[in-house]
């Protein structure tokens, strides 16, 4: 008697838990997005996932999805915590046709997984910088500049396009001790060798993120030429009301396209004027694809968008449709080389690849200066588009010049080469691709 | 009537001290293994073992390895999470350093580098106690974070500051790493938690178990009667930081694949002591029992609303009902899960004749 009722409940128990398996229907592209609307990186997680999810429902209103499709941008909240990050990979990888980690740190770990699963990562202008090669990470991809390139680009703006200007100088690199913010420093301490400067990482412990005293006591005792900011969410804002309490000069003061969004900026308001950042975004509201969001998805309610805040102009929340954006056009490019109206991983992979995103392309699809043009192909998966330097005004960003800037690459494709086969070697057996 | 008693006749003193002088509790156990080994790795999907099953494994060994030393000897330690992570770069180490080294060796050798820390942040336990004790290792919670942070050393100086499980391989089977597939992790994880727990168990009932129980009831009592009080809190300790140290293993190698410092953080020591206290301190079953209603439950009720076809965001409704239910649970039963499942019991042997 005892061991049948148990038995029936235990059958039940393993019924109940063999189906924990969230479904995602097939017969629509499925685009999910990792998020973070909570936690301390909520600030700029949010208006991020935001502009991912309106282009996608706009695209859905406006023209029934892609060519006749459904765009599904599902999404599961991670808080920025890794553990929550595997799970949501567990859960998505069976039918997606992309896994966007939105962290370095989930990105390391789904990155070997992927590699085996056959799921592509896109990893938008983070990620690491070595996924660049296309040969070895077959898998990754993290168009349109990766964050070495935006660090060459910070480096040459402060030398003024020659980096011997800085010999003897003292660059700071204040960074958020994650694997995220130790991204820049191999390229950065090959630089300082090379070219005679002073490199000097400052990092910001997640505890340490809205007190930076110390950090800044140290800033303010070096007195260091310049400071790069490698930051993300919560420390962002600390470090610039930091700056402005001590009186750093801001034009000394440059961020990675991470650490350029407008909430942070406005902490500080007119304090911040002279700020620089490099973006390979910028907002335009007046653009096509804008103003059909702002009609079909914002003032029809259809978005968790904080209207009132202003968010829909802000840099953060353009680049989430942007990168939105690239993923459809990665999309729309595999359908019509299969021919196929639905896809699977491998054929979207094969979209990533094939990104090309030139000036009229950008104007046909109504984003006109929203992003740099840039193309991806199977041995480039990060594309190299550059990026604009963007400055605050007190106000907003505006772009400092309209010269999109481009990173060395001679040094930085030297380095990626480097690393990516220290990966490969690290995670034998590694599977990789061979170009034509 | 369930659990009928009757009938049961004990004939010697070693058949009443048996694991199980219930006859029924072993039937209860055997159908569990049975569930554990044979039907879920049939029927459980990839998603339920690698987001559901392991990580409950992982968890409930190292709230067992938290409940010898909080919930048996009564030494309160909020050091679990670096404890844990001692145990990870230890075996990381030891792969990297010696990558022929088989993975179940390095996994138990990385239990005895977390002793050995355990040990030395556990001296303070001789002159001070309580929440005295809980600050000396909360100190070593923050201190080995740091170290883990700074001492690249451990981490191989590698750019990202994180650690990164290569594919592992024993008897040609990749077990650990992106390679291995999610049942053979998961048999890995199963057989070594069950090895741990049958340890456990039979270490606590026997003369160590009782040495500590006695420390935690009453210290100067149990030192009257002959306990030897450092040999006791100190192997406390050790026995303690060995088993977290290689649920930290397991954590890493066989489930996470990757590690950032932070990761070993306070909350993951918060986690490990939550699961301890609501599966009940100073008992074995409870960290099973803890560890499915705190790591689980909140996966189970995020699938849910798409389940039913709700829209709504699966994390509110996971902090909602997983918070509502720790403390439905913590005033219904405050000694834990694992008293209430004895009530139960208790209750069943009584069934249909309450007296």
């Amino acid at each position: 008697m005892t061991n049948y009722k148990t038995a029936l409940l235990g059958a039940a128990l393993v019924a109940c838990t063999a189906h924990v398996a969230p479904a995602m229907a097939q017969d629509q592209l499925n685009l999910p997005n990792f998020t973070y609307r909570t936690g301390p990186f909520a600030t700029s997680g949010i208006p991020l996932a935001n502009g991912q999810l309106d282009y996608l429902t706009m695209l859905n209103e406006r023209d029934g999805g892609l060519n006749g499709v459904k765009l599904n941008g599902e999404e599961c909240e991670t808080g920025y915590n890794t553990e929550k990050g595997v799970e949501c990979y567990e859960k998505f990888k069976a039918n997606t046709l992309v896994i966007q980690p939105w962290s370095t740190g989930i990105t390391l770990q789904v990155l070997p997984k992927a590699n085996v699963d056959k799921v592509p990562v896109f990893a938008a202008g983070y990620g690491f910088s070595a996924m660049q090669d296309g040969q070895t990470f077959q898998w990754a991809f993290n168009p349109p500049s990766s964050y070495w390139d935006g660090a060459s680009i910070l480096l040459n703006t402060i030398a003024d396009g020659n980096l011997d200007n800085l010999k003897g100088k003292k660059v700071a690199l204040l960074h958020l001790d994650h694997p995220y913010g130790k991204e820049p420093i191999p390229l950065l301490e090959e630089y300082a060798k090379k070219h005679g400067f002073t490199l000097l990482p400052i990092p910001v412990g997640l505890k340490e993120m809205q007190n930076q005293s110390a950090q800044w006591l140290q800033i303010r005792r070096e007195k260091p030429d310049f400071v790069l900011m490698w930051g993300w969410g919560a420390m962002n804002g600390g470090a610039l009301t930091e700056a402005a309490k001590t009186g750093y000069p801001m034009n000394q003061f440059l961020g990675i396209w991470w650490s350029g969004h407008d909430a942070d900026l406005k902490l500080v308001g007119d304090k911040g004027k002279g700020y620089r950042a490099v973006s390979f975004s910028f907002p335009n509201s007046q653009s096509k694809s804008m103003q059909d969001i702002k009609k079909l998805v914002v003032d029809a309610g259809k978005s968790k968008i904080d209207a009132a805040s202003g968010e829909f102009d802000t840099v953060f929340y353009q680049r989430g449709v942007i990168l939105s954006a690239i993923m459809v056009e990665a999309a729309s490019a595999a359908q019509k080389n299969f021919n196929a109206k639905t896809l699977n991983a491998e054929q979207f992979r094969w979209g990533l690849q094939n990104v090309k995103f030139d000036q009229a392309r950008l104007t046909e699809l109504g984003l006109d200066g929203m992003v740099v043009p840039f193309s991806t192909s199977c041995q480039n998966h990060t594309g190299h588009g550059g990026g604009w330097i963007i400055e605050w005004d007190g106000a907003k960003f505006v772009k400092a010049s309209d010269e999109i800037k481009q990173a060395d690459r001679a040094t930085i494709d030297a380095l990626a080469a480097v690393k990516a086969k220290e990966y490969a070697d690290a995670n034998q057996p590694w599977a990789t691709q061979t170009c034509q | 009537m369930l659990y009928r008693t009757a009938g049961q006749f004990k004939t010697s003193y070693a058949a009443d001290h048996a694991l199980f002088p219930v006859k029924q509790d072993a039937w209860l156990l055997m159908i569990i293994l049975f569930v554990a080994f044979v039907v879920f790795p049939l029927t459980a999907s990839e998603f339920t073992i690698n987001a559901l099953l392991v990580p409950v494994l992982i968890y409930s060994l190292a709230a067992l390895g938290l409940n010898i030393l909080t919930g048996y000897a009564g030494q309160l330690s909020l050091g679990t999470g670096a404890f844990m992570g001692v145990g990870a770069y230890a075996c990381y180490k030891l792969i990297t350093i010696f990558p022929e080294m088989n993975i179940v060796i390095a996994i138990a050798l990385s239990g005895f580098f977390s002793a050995a820390v355990g040990v030395a942040f556990g001296l303070p336990s001789l002159r001070i106690k309580g929440f005295y004790l809980a600050i000396a290792t909360l100190a070593a919670q923050f201190f080995l974070v740091w170290l883990f942070e700074k001492w690249a050393w451990l981490y191989n100086y590698a750019a990202s500051g994180a650690i990164q499980v290569p594919n592992i391989e024993m008897f040609g089977f990749t077990v650990a790493g992106p390679g291995a597939s999610p049942v053979t992790k998961y048999y890995f994880v199963l057989i070594v938690v069950t090895l741990i727990t049958w340890l456990a168990i039979n270490i606590t009932r026997g003369r160590i178990g009782r040495m500590w129980k006695s420390v935690r009831d009453m210290d100067i009592a149990a030192e009257l009667v002959g306990i030897n009080l450092m040999r006791a809190k100190l192997s406390a300790f050790a026995v303690s930081s060995y088993i977290v140290g290689v649920s930290g293993a397991l954590f890493v190698f066989l489930w996470r694949g990757a590690a950032e410092p932070n990761l070993f953080d306070i909350p993951l020591s918060f986690r490990v002591l939550f699961i301890a206290i609501i599966g009940g301190l100073g008992s074995i079953l409870g960290n099973y029992l803890g560890a499915i209603l705190i790591v689980a439950l909140p996966v189970i009720i995020g699938t849910l609303p798409a389940f039913f076809g709700l829209s709504i965001s699966s994390s509110t409704v996971e902090h909602m009902i997983v918070g509502a239910t720790i403390i439905l649970f913590l005033i219904i039963e405050p000694h834990g899960l694992a008293r209430f499942w004895q009530i139960i019991r208790e209750k069943l042997i009584m069934w249909p004749f309450p007296h």
